[in-house]
């Protein structure tokens, strides 16, 4: 764990193995590694919800465990349609550097769920309500994102000198990546785990989209 | 199979399009090779489409699943066997000087880029598809991807289309001139959907944007069409499997209606 910290401080201050304008090619083996160490941290306090009886360690567990599924899921559905879309846009020549563009992406969003982690307890501790517990999840996840991007962007921005297209590349992979992410996060629950719910890996009910039961949330019938 | 693959990835990095090649007013892209891989690749989004028969059907719709995967070359070949005639006469009015050879070479490349894109979103529709029960949401999802995939196949062409142009309007200048552009090209190493440019782009796109848009309209409103006849593709779950189904309506009139009952509620319920 400690051989990984200074590496995350370097990845979130933008210098040393992962100076955007310098690159090493170790730093890139250091990325997943990263994501592997730090999304769990948040997962486990995501499911520390309810944390009364002593089976619920498993949601505990479960919970660290699905988070680097859903990152290395979602962005394993994303990088066929990334790839062609780089491709065709001339910038085949630049794909090491988008990936790792993308990955530093990831850590950082990683690393910044980990930071936040303290509040999601935090907010365990105040409330037991659990659409409070739902929409706090929510946006702890929304604002990670955005430090991701604001990683990401770091790294692209050196791909957006060399050639314009990086920035068509750079926004259909953020929409792709959020669209179908939802839908991964949706798929994979529980996260939280609902009090009333006997504590499992998956529901057991069949999948569902979730932008159709987001759409009858905001118009119920 | 490999070499395949190689030409593929050639066609989409847009060697096969690249400026300085042009001149040679023909294109290396031999049609034994591309219709092939363009079935192929049309075949693989239909068999990501039809995974909705196998998940959210009571029986898993095989049968459907095979429909899907036949269905979807057909939709982009026939369509282009039905245009091909008439889309040469136009351009030969106009004043384009490609071949029929070197035509049909353009349009089947600019299908294998539509259908590569499209190919290369089918894990992304095939994750969808298994975890959605909603029909609406499927039809919707399907156009919107098709769609996205259709914008590169056409870019493609506008782009390849302008370089042509500008590179028979190059050719007729002097030699100087002409050396420029493979440095300024070896620079920036196009893509197959990439702007070229040139100082004297804006009087020749002039034709290539003509040209473009007599073909989008004629392609696009007969695959729109060829594609409600085909139907179905997704297969919706409450009607049984049928290879076609009985002629009625069209296309843009479906699409409003699909995204009306999902707006709407009147498609499946979402649970």
């Amino acid at each position: 764990m400690r051989a990984l910290v200074s590496p995350a401080d370097q990845l979130l201050r933008g210098v040393g193995l992962f100076d955007p304008d310098a690159l090493l090619e170790r730093s890139v083996w250091l990325l997943p590694l990263l994501i592997l160490a730090f999304s769990p941290i948040y997962g486990a306090f995501m499911g520390s919800y309810n944390f009364v009886r002593p089976d619920r360690v498993l949601q505990i567990v479960y919970s660290a465990a699905k988070m680097p599924i859903l990152l290395f899921g979602t962005a394993a559905v994303c990088l066929p349609a990334f790839f062609v879309l780089n491709t065709v846009l001339g910038l085949r020549n630049d794909l090491r550097e988008a990936l790792h563009a993308i990955l530093a992406g990831q850590a950082g969003l990683s690393i910044a769920l980990a930071s936040l982690s303290p509040f999601t307890r935090f907010i365990y501790f105040s409330s037991a309500d659990y659409r409070l517990a739902q929409l706090f999840n929510a946006s702890m996840f929304t604002l990670a994102t955005v430090a991701g991007q604001i990683l990401m962007i770091r790294y692209y921005r050196v791909l957006f000198r060399r050639n314009r297209n990086h920035r068509i590349a750079f926004c259909a992979w953020l929409i792709l990546y959020v669209f179908v992410g939802i839908q991964m996060g949706w798929v994979l629950r529980p996260f939280i785990g609902a009090p009333s719910v006997a504590v499992t890996f998956f529901r057991a009910e069949p999948f569902t989209n979730a932008y159709i039961v987001i759409f009858n949330l905001i118009f119920p019938e | 199979m490999l070499s395949w693959l190689k030409q593929l990835d050639d066609l989409l990095r847009g060697r096969k399009t690249a400026p300085e090649q042009i001149p040679s007013s023909d294109f290396p892209l031999p049609l034994g090779v591309f219709v092939p891989l363009a079935i192929l690749l049309s075949g693989t989004y239909g068999f990501f489409m039809g995974w909705y028969a196998l998940f959210a059907h009571d029986s898993p719709g095989y049968l459907q699943l095979l429909a899907c995967m036949l269905k979807l070359p057909a939709l982009f070949l026939l369509t282009l066997v039905v245009t091909l005639p008439s889309l040469y006469v136009f351009n030969a009015i106009i004043g384009c000087r490609l071949t029929f050879v070197a035509m049909l070479r353009l349009l089947v490349g600019a299908i294998v880029v539509n259908v590569a894109v499209a190919a290369s979103l089918g894990p992304i529709l095939a994750f969808f598809t298994v975890s959605t029960t909603s029909y609406p949401f499927m039809i919707v999802l399907n156009v919107v991807l098709l769609t996205i995939a259709g914008f590169f196949g056409l870019a493609f062409l506008l782009q390849t289309l302008r370089r042509l142009a500008v590179s028979r309007t190059l050719q007729s200048m002097d030699a100087p001139e002409e050396k420029k552009t493979p440095d300024d090209s070896a620079q920036h190493k196009p893509g197959a959907v990439d702007r070229v440019l040139f100082d004297n782009a804006p009087r020749v796109a002039g034709d290539a944007k003509l040209i473009f848009h007599i073909w989008i309209i004629i392609y696009g409103l007969v695959g729109a069409q060829m594609g409600w006849l085909l139907r179905p593709f997704v297969g919706s779950p409450d009607l049984p499997f049928q290879w076609f189904r009985p002629r009625q309506g069209n296309f843009f009139l479906a699409v409003v209606d699909s995204l009306a009952s999902l707006l709407g509620r009147g498609g499946s319920p979402a649970g």
